[in-house]
């Protein structure tokens, strides 16, 4: 038990906007009182819900490639050191599986949904998400380019499609859908893409990329699970894809979504030297229509590894840089490619790329509906979070850097006219009580009374980045995690699955085709419930989802 | 300035990991923080003079003696001063060193000056494997600096290496400037197979005829220049390159053409007597 | 053969090349048959690199390897025909003198078919949960194998840090062997060092090293008699279910008591900040 008193309250989800507030905290949740357990006096200090990453890539078969291609990283960064109670691990562009929890936890964040998981490594990832400590966790399986559901969108089935696609979610002991590159991904088997919304898929001759979005998006609505269809736009980080993710919107409209990383998807321009900014004209369209929510997929300078399904994007990427790249092809379901990257402010394409992912953050304007993200480690590591958080709260600073950009930037970006800074009740709104109500989980993100007990207090500090970068404590279920910069606990969290319902003739109908193309035993394939360490079901309800 | 002394009075059962062994932090240090410092034996860490007899203080000038061979990360990341070695030395000798010199009379383990990017290691023994390579997974080795080594050498000489010399005195084993970027090797008595494959610029210089990659071609053959001037820079230390026009010629190979890569390798062929 | 949508007459609808010093059984299975030189794969695979981006080598160069420019470029020319190409490799390769470059020059080889067509390339692992072991490893510390934990943190150097390197120079007081046998395989220097400090063996099995060990705990053979996941080589986990009882303890839960043992006694790591910023 515990009560936090005279802290400065920041909670979005109950309409505290910076007021005096006493905290009160029992068995892990916030309670109206308690007399008894410790005091830790907050006077003048600010307390924040614990942030909730809602699209990272923190474990499974393509993050842990990328630690194996790395190792030159993991020896220049920060290492933990191993203690009686805790583990050792190493931070870094594609941190340890122990060190990510450390990281995040050391800045506030106490929950976080890795956005990409294929059925097939869905056991796998959740053996290393048990390995993350401290955090609660969710994950998405990847669906948009699996070969089974795409042979029944062609087809013309899409009642059967949607009891398959349940009965994936449930096998991969998921949290949701994510939809990557449509169509796109699985052209890449054959060296190809699908660019465009009306492109041809590889292999198939009625269904497009388009088509894929549609249904997809109401098959998850119409299943009812509680995160909208969780989409990456085809044509990711190509100069002029503004349009296909306008397309994509129209497409969505009546439907519920989240897109992710939106920067890379709202360039103009025909070609590399020609590239700029479209953040205003996707931000006045997505300020219209408030059936989307989006994370920025921000940028950052410096040294980072890239890491997405998108094949062919990270194909392009490895002859650009003629760096490392690795390449993983996942059977009928998707692939991944793997590619370090440096992002340099004298590069004029990453210079538009660091100033899109601000602009979108600045120019949407409800912080409801756009979520701090740079879509890890693809922009920039999340440790690098409150570095992002400062360049929202100060448009000076903003300038500064700015002033380091080449000049040719002009006239491609609308970063310079923007005067708006964040506020730390904005902050709060879109690190946890945004991501925590799109991702429909409604005890997070919240302080208020009954849910999880997930907290921050900061030092006031001018110096914004150093705020938010060195909490003073950090409390997990009530518990303290981080005490001024040390590790105090490191408690197993919780991961959050659903379970939508699906016909039960599903298995016999599945089993055939499966054993068709897969080369394992269809009994092998759905990840075991044992291997869920505290697996928490949330409900999925068909009813409430569309509004 | 007086040296510090190091004897090693008893050799490590394990490996004994000394970076605090450097010019750098001993040129600021009393005799008692010397002796205090750290060192790993295994996975213990003991105070220094548990293994070494110490002698002097606050001095960028170091001599060391006895067997070294389970001692590592000696002189790591130097900037200034001086080592001197009088025995065999473990691994990572002078890696990422940034100045100063070393010079070991016996023998040295793998990695030494890796990703070095100046100073000089002077090595009167035979040296193990990679020297001034690049740790595995980084993409450049040595980034300038010089290395000679008297004797043999390991495998995988200024793998990946991007500026700086490196002279071995005896022969090498394989891979001798595997994926060079930049620099100079010196084969002075030639190595084994696969010598600069995969370089993508550089210069890899034998003295000795090289069983070369099929991906090199033969592209002419001169006296050049610049073997003269590298030649008269070299006489320091105890040797020069042959380049008498009278006397031999350089037999030029281009590649690596599977990268494809801009290196030349340039082999000495003496003219028959008389 | 499985048959498929894209390949509907299963093995008819694939090419299968096979590279070998030797003439093996396999090559019956095989459409196409190279012999390479023994020794000459690092030379094979480099020219192959050098080819297909249209540069010149000489049919003597080729030669070399044992095989002619003719049937390099047919080889090329299929590859590139290729609408999805896996290259396997074993320890053939991976094993012989150049180590791991020749593994390099065929995964380089493999990334730069890119340019042409879809090309992956898989080790064959050994026997036994090697990938599992890898891929553990990764995501605990960052590093497959070959790693050091004597700072407290991971460091990773192979041939430094690698099972063999550090048995045949001596730099261990104690091993701890579980799931392998390098009494049957590792050079005498290694073997001979095995013998002469403390080693304890984890194994259901009498083998080559638990006969040299101080300890030998017998443990209920994985997969068979105790439950678990094996890893197979293209990193996909399989959960292994046991189809026989035995008396023995599974390793986990040796290593578990074991670790419950250790953990009573004082910890060796004196007082240390519990990160740091600049690794050795």
């Amino acid at each position: 038990m515990l009560r936090i008193i005279g802290g400065t309250v920041y909670d979005p989800a109950n309409g505290i906007n910076g007021e005096v507030k006493d905290l009160y905290v029992a068995d892990g949740r916030f309670v109206s009182k308690t007399e008894e357990g410790q005091t830790i006096d907050a006077t003048g200090m600010v307390i924040f819900p614990g942030g909730v990453d809602v699209h990272t890539h923190v474990a499974g078969g393509s993050i842990n490639f990328a630690r194996a291609m790395t190792p030159e990283d993991h020896r220049r960064t920060q290492a933990f050191i191993r203690t009686k109670t805790r583990r050792s691990g190493l931070g870094g562009m594609a941190p340890t599986t122990f060190a990510t929890g450390y990281l995040y936890a050391g800045m506030g964040w106490t929950t976080v949904n890795e956005a990409a998981v294929p059925v097939l490594s869905a056991r796998h990832t959740h053996e290393e998400l048990r390995d993350i400590p401290i955090l609660d966790k969710s994950s998405l399986v990847l669906m948009a380019n699996n070969e089974i559901i795409l042979d029944l969108l062609e087809d013309g089935e899409d009642e059967r499609a949607k009891h398959i696609l349940a009965w994936h979610i449930w096998a991969a002991k998921s949290y949701g859908v994510k939809a990557v590159n449509p169509g796109g991904v699985a052209s890449w088997k054959w060296g190809k893409d699908a660019k465009h919304l009306s492109s041809k898929i590889e292999g198939y001759d009625h269904i497009t990329p388009g088509v894929i979005i549609n249904k997809l998006a109401k098959m998850v609505d119409s299943l009812g699970i509680p995160h909208p269809l969780h989409l990456h736009c085809n044509n990711l980080g190509a100069p002029g894809n503004v349009e296909t993710t306008l397309e994509t919107m129209r497409h969505l409209e009546g439907s519920r979504a989240h897109f992710a990383h939106l920067q890379y998807h709202a360039y103009g321009g025909d070609d590399w030297g020609t590239m700029k900014s479209e953040a205003a004209q996707l931000a006045e369209y997505f300020n219209a229509h408030p059936n989307m929510t989006t994370d920025a997929g921000a940028v950052l300078f410096g040294d980072t590894v890239t890491i997405t399904a998108d094949g062919p994007w990270q194909h392009l990427l490895y002859k650009l840089t003629g760096r490392k790249w690795g390449n993983l092809d996942v059977e009928n379901e998707t692939g991944c490619g793997i590619v370090p990257y440096t992002y340099r402010p004298s590069n004029l394409v990453n210079a538009v790329q660091w100033a899109v992912g601000l602009e979108l953050l600045l120019l949407i304007n409800d912080p409801w509906r756009v979520f701090l993200s740079t879509d890890h480690p693809n922009g920039a590591c999340f440790w690098r979070y409150p570095e992002i958080i400062q360049l929202l709260m100060c448009a000076d600073f903003r300038n500064d850097c700015m002033a380091k950009l080449p000049p040719e930037i002009k006239n491609r970006i609308t970063l310079p006219e923007i005067n708006r800074e964040y506020t730390l009740y904005e902050i709060a709104t879109i690190t946890s009580a945004g991501p925590a109500k799109a991702l429909g989980l409604p005890h997070k993100g919240n302080l208020g009374i009954g849910k999880d007990a997930d907290f921050v207090i900061y030092h006031h500090d001018k110096d914004i980045a150093r705020m938010f970068g060195h909490p003073r404590y950090v409390f997990k279920g009530g518990e303290i995690v981080i005490d001024d910069g040390e590790i105090r606990e490191a408690p197993q969290g919780r991961e959050y699955l659903i379970k939508p319902s699906y016909d039960p003739n599903t298995d016999d109908f599945l089993k055939p085709l499966f054993e068709d193309r897969y080369c394992m035993s269809f009994e092998n394939y759905p990840v075991e419930m044992e291997r869920i360490e505290h697996a928490q079901i949330q409900n999925c309800d068909a009813t409430d989802a569309t509004n | 300035m007086k040296p510090i002394t190091l004897k090693l009075k008893r050799e490590p059962t394990v490996t004994l990991e000394a970076e605090v062994i450097c010019p750098d932090g001993f040129a600021e240090m009393s005799h008692e923080q010397i002796a205090a410092s750290v060192v790993y034996h295994g996975k213990r860490q003991v105070r220094l003079d548990e293994f070494f007899d110490i002698e002097g203080e606050r001095s960028e000038h170091l001599v060391l003696h006895g067997s070294l061979q389970r001692v590592r990360h000696l002189g790591r990341g130097m900037s200034c001063g001086s080592m001197t070695i009088h025995g065999d030395v473990g691994m990572h000798l002078g890696a990422l060193m940034k100045g100063g010199q070393i010079e070991v009379f016996g023998n040295v383990s793998d990695w030494i000056g890796a990703e070095m990017s100046a100073g000089e290691i002077h090595v009167h023994g035979s040296a193990g494997q990679q020297v001034g390579a690049a740790y595995r997974g980084s993409l450049a080795g040595m980034r300038g600096g010089l290395i000679v080594i008297d004797g043999s050498a390991g495998i995988e000489v200024g793998m990946r290496m991007r500026k700086g010399t490196i002279i071995i005195g005896g022969p090498a084993k394989d891979f001798a400037g595997l994926q060079m970027k930049g620099g100079t090797i010196i084969l002075r008595d030639g190595a084994e197979i696969r010598t600069g494959a995969w370089m993508h610029r550089g210069t890899i210089i034998s003295l000795k005829p090289l069983a070369l990659m099929p991906t090199f071609a033969e592209s002419g053959q001169y006296n050049p220049t610049f073997v003269s001037v590298f030649s008269r820079l070299l006489r320091r230390h105890g040797f020069e390159l042959p380049n008498d026009p009278a006397k031999g010629v350089y037999q030029r190979y281009a590649g690596d053409r599977s990268v494809p890569g801009k290196g030349e390798i340039l082999i000495w062929k003496g003219h028959p007597e008389g | 053969m499985q048959k498929s949508k894209f390949l509907p007459r299963g093995r008819k609808d694939r090419t299968v090349v096979l590279v070998d010093i030797r003439e093996t059984k396999s090559a019956k299975a095989a459409d196409l048959f190279l012999q390479v030189r023994p020794g000459k794969d690092f030379e094979m695979l480099t020219i192959l690199r050098a080819m297909i981006k249209g540069e010149h080598v000489t049919d003597d160069q080729v030669a070399e390897t044992g095989l002619t420019t003719d049937v390099l470029q047919d080889l090329i020319e299929r590859m590139k025909k290729a609408k999805f190409g896996v290259m396997f490799f074993g320890m053939g390769l991976s094993m012989t003198r150049g180590k791991h470059m020749n593994a390099a020059a065929l995964l380089t080889l493999a990334a730069e078919m890119n340019a042409f067509t879809k090309f992956v390339a898989m080790p064959m692992r050994g026997h036994g949960n090697v990938t599992g072991a890898d891929v553990i490893m990764r995501w605990q510390t960052g590093y497959p194998f070959g790693i050091s934990f004597n700072r407290g943190y991971p460091r990773y150097n192979p041939g430094e840090f690698s099972t063999v390197d550090i048995l045949v120079r001596g730099d261990t007081d104690c091993a701890f062997i579980i799931g392998a046998d390098p009494g049957a395989t590792m050079p005498r220097p290694a073997i001979e060092h095995l013998a002469k400090v403390p080693t304890i063996v984890l194994d259901p099995h009498v083998t080559h090293t638990s006969r040299l060990s101080r300890v030998h705990i017998t443990t209920a053979p994985a997969g068979i008699a105790a439950p678990g996941t094996g890893y197979r080589m293209d990193e996909v986990p399989m959960p292994l279910r046991p189809a026989l009882n035995s008396p023995y303890p599974s390793d986990e839960e040796v290593i578990r008591r074991i670790k419950e043992a250790i953990a009573e006694k004082p910890d060796w790591m004196t007082d240390q900040p519990q990160m740091i910023f600049s690794q050795v």
